[in-house]
């Protein structure tokens, strides 16, 4: 046991110093009294990775915008690194956001990779890429991969169902491209379509009571 | 498949998952030193037989597009070592966890709870049957040892076995998991959806009251910040005090107040010390919680408990000591405890759980709003202190238990109080690295002739590494 004799405290544990007023301690007892509060090592240091990312973010945009201006003097490829950089921090904050919920994190990438290749498309002049290629193909291979996944991790039915309902009608949007005629090809707009509707009609056909169970759990007013 | 069962969350507990932040982690803990090292098989079997009898404590939190609801699982609590700060995050978006857990660490036992599961005093509940059974099973467990022969005397204590076990077992009744886990407030109103309807109107008229009476109050008062710099990793940092009751009980007496008061009080004198600045009509205001179910009938064992608002204001003309600020606080106290303005304050948060527009604004909407009310209510405060009363324990565990202590996490400096037999234990918590405000306190109290051991939790690197100077 040790004593402070500013504080007038005794002290339990292998303290030197008072954890008060940070004084040495006096030893008035040879009998070591434990400290009731394990000593913890520190944990991870969240934001000290969170600067190391933005660290290397900047320097890569400042990087490649030396290289544009003053030794390609153009902007064009600016566009495509700040694009690479936002897509790089979109996809790494949702799966570190939503990694414990793999069927939401993948409708969060269909959404978001979806809105910034249309943005991305559109920045660049608007040549039907992303409404022909891009987005049918983001959802097609998002359903298999959602459909992998959960079987893989063994997911409950009720933790993704919804999820999985949610990217198969997302899948059906392309039909929208073909109505208003924005896809050069329509083959990949059919297939996502199609797709999406199989998957519709194996989720009606087996997983209906689930599906209004986790609807009525969700949405209870 | 085994349909689960789900109930949703009330809006009382809706407030700790929007203020919850990554130091300020809404879990509190319950410890108890028993007399010799914590066995954690021993400790394990009786909290696998407490569990069973505790269908709130089976669940698990998910985020529904409108509410918060609590799904009951199938998960098992393990007891674990203490291997993590005090009042670790318990709660995690999109993870299936218990929203509790039993960790040992030396002869201690402790609980830690997600306050949107339970309050102070329902996990107190939990805790004294889980230590119950703990001592039940270490007395058989010593018995069979020593007596292995004698199958007489191993009758007599199974007989006084199956007694006690009736005994500590109230909450029988709580059986159903859809019953253990509504609002307690619900549950006290038997509501329907006219009880629904009978309570917006009391709300509504409560809280125009409410808003006049604030009007009144507002006279512009510059509430007193304490700051300081966070701990590194966001933990707890913890100086746990432990005294004799009596001598501090005295000095309250002394002083015409009640320990709550007196220990608020002191803790009020201590921040003017330590920060100058308050001297000049600076207020100081203290956030205390009151178990509701001593006012009415309720065995629930959610949240149930009302906060009441403290303040001292420090004016450079008038003269203050320990008595004028008791006095003050314990006329403050007894105005907000009168049977009126609970009533009012539970016909509020009712109105809330039943306001039909609350209920239809989106959850994230509906987090938002309420980080802001919480946001307003921390400027509006300096530091919080709870008081969980003495611990009466069943006799036949009375002498195994010693002393009960009893923490939070803090988002501002704070202190909790706990009694048990003649033991008192205060645990002062903070975000912060700082302790001159700690040695403030534990000074004065010194000072007026009150023996105290302290044991405290190592915050920073060079402290780890044994690095002091």
């Amino acid at each position: 046991m040790r004593y402070c004799q500013e504080c007038k405290v005794s002290v339990n544990g292998d303290w030197l110093n008072c954890p008060l007023c940070h004084q040495p301690l006096e030893k008035v007892s040879e009998i070591p009294t434990p400290n009731p509060y394990p000593d913890i090592p520190l944990r991870f240091n969240k934001q000290q990775v969170l600067r190391i990312l933005t660290s290397i973010s900047i320097a890569t945009i400042s990087i490649s915008l030396i290289i544009e201006l003053f030794f390609l003097n153009s902007t064009r490829g600016l566009n495509i690194i700040s694009f690479g950089i936002v897509s790089m921090w979109l996809v790494v904050l949702i799966i570190i956001r939503k990694r414990r919920n793999i069927a939401k994190s993948i409708v969060y990438l269909i959404i978001s990779l979806s809105l910034l290749s249309i943005y991305w498309d559109y920045v660049e002049g608007w040549s039907a890429w992303s409404t022909t290629h891009a987005v049918p193909m983001i959802c097609i291979f998002a359903l298999i991969a959602m459909y992998i996944a959960v079987r893989l991790v063994k997911v409950e039915v009720e933790d993704y169902i919804l999820y999985l309902l949610c990217a198969a009608l997302i899948g059906l949007i392309p039909a929208v491209f073909l109505f208003f005629d924005w896809v050069t090809n329509p083959l990949p707009a059919w297939l996502s379509i199609g797709l999406s509707t199989v998957m519709l009609i194996v989720n009606f056909i087996f997983y209906r009571a689930e599906v209004l169970r986790e609807l009525k759990k969700r949405m209870m007013v | 498949m085994k349909r689960k069962n789900w109930v949703r969350l009330d809006n009382a507990s809706n407030i700790f998952l929007a203020s919850m932040t990554d130091f300020d982690t809404k879990v509190f803990r319950l410890s108890a030193t028993m007399e010799e090292a914590i066995d954690p098989i021993l400790l394990q079997l009786a909290l696998d037989k407490n569990f069973e009898a505790y269908p709130l404590y089976h669940s698990v939190l998910r985020r529904g597009v409108f509410w918060y609801y609590l799904e009951e699982s199938d998960l098992k609590p393990q007891v674990l070592l203490d291997e993590q700060p005090p009042c670790s995050q318990l709660y995690h978006f999109d993870r299936k966890e218990l929203l509790f857990r039993v960790v040992y660490y030396q002869n201690r036992i402790h609980l830690e709870v997600f306050h949107a599961l339970s309050d102070g005093t329902g996990a107190m509940w939990f805790f004294e049957d889980l230590l119950s059974e703990y001592v039940l099973l270490q007395n058989d467990f010593i018995s069979a040892e020593t007596n292995k022969e004698s199958s007489q005397s191993e009758r007599a204590i199974e007989g006084a076995h199956t007694d006690s076990f009736i005994h500590h077992f109230r909450h029988k009744g709580q059986r159903t998991y859809a019953e253990a886990a509504q609002s307690s407030i619900r549950k006290l109103t038997g509501a329907s959806k006219t009880a629904g309807k009978f309570a917006l109107e009391y709300g509504k008229k409560a809280m125009r009251y409410e808003m006049t009476n604030q009007e009144n109050k507002k006279k512009r008062k510059k509430v007193y910040q304490i700051k300081g710099k966070r701990t590194i990793d966001n933990r707890t940092h913890v100086v746990e005090l432990n005294m004799s009751v009596q001598p501090v009980l005295k000095l309250a007496h002394e002083q015409n107040a009640s320990l709550t008061i007196y220990l608020t009080a002191l803790f009020i004198e201590a921040i003017q010390k330590t920060n100058p600045v308050v001297e000049d009509g600076m207020t100081i205001a203290v956030s205390v919680p009151v178990n509701l179910r001593k006012f009415y009938d309720s065995t629930s064992a959610r949240n149930f408990f009302s906060t009441t608002h403290l303040e001292y204001t420090y004016e450079p003309s008038e003269e203050t000591n320990l008595a004028v600020i008791c006095k003050t606080l314990k006329e403050q106290l007894q105005q907000q405890l009168s049977p009126n303005s609970l009533e009012t304050r539970l016909n509020k948060l009712i109105a809330y759980e039943f306001n039909p527009i609350t209920r239809v604004i989106f959850r994230p909407v509906k987090d938002g709003i309420l980080k802001v009310i919480n946001y307003f209510n921390n400027r509006g405060l300096t530091f919080a202190m709870s008081n969980l009363g003495s611990v009466q324990l069943p006799q036949s565990i009375d002498d195994k238990v010693h002393q009960f202590y009893f923490q939070t996490s803090a988002v501002r400096p704070q202190f909790c109080v706990i009694s048990h037999q003649d033991y008192l234990s205060i645990c002062l918590n903070s975000p912060f690295v700082e302790t001159t405000l700690y040695k403030q306190f534990v000074r004065d109290l010194t000072a007026l002739g009150v023996p105290i051991t302290i044991s405290a939790n190592r915050i920073d690197g060079l402290e780890l590494r044994g690095e002091e100077e």
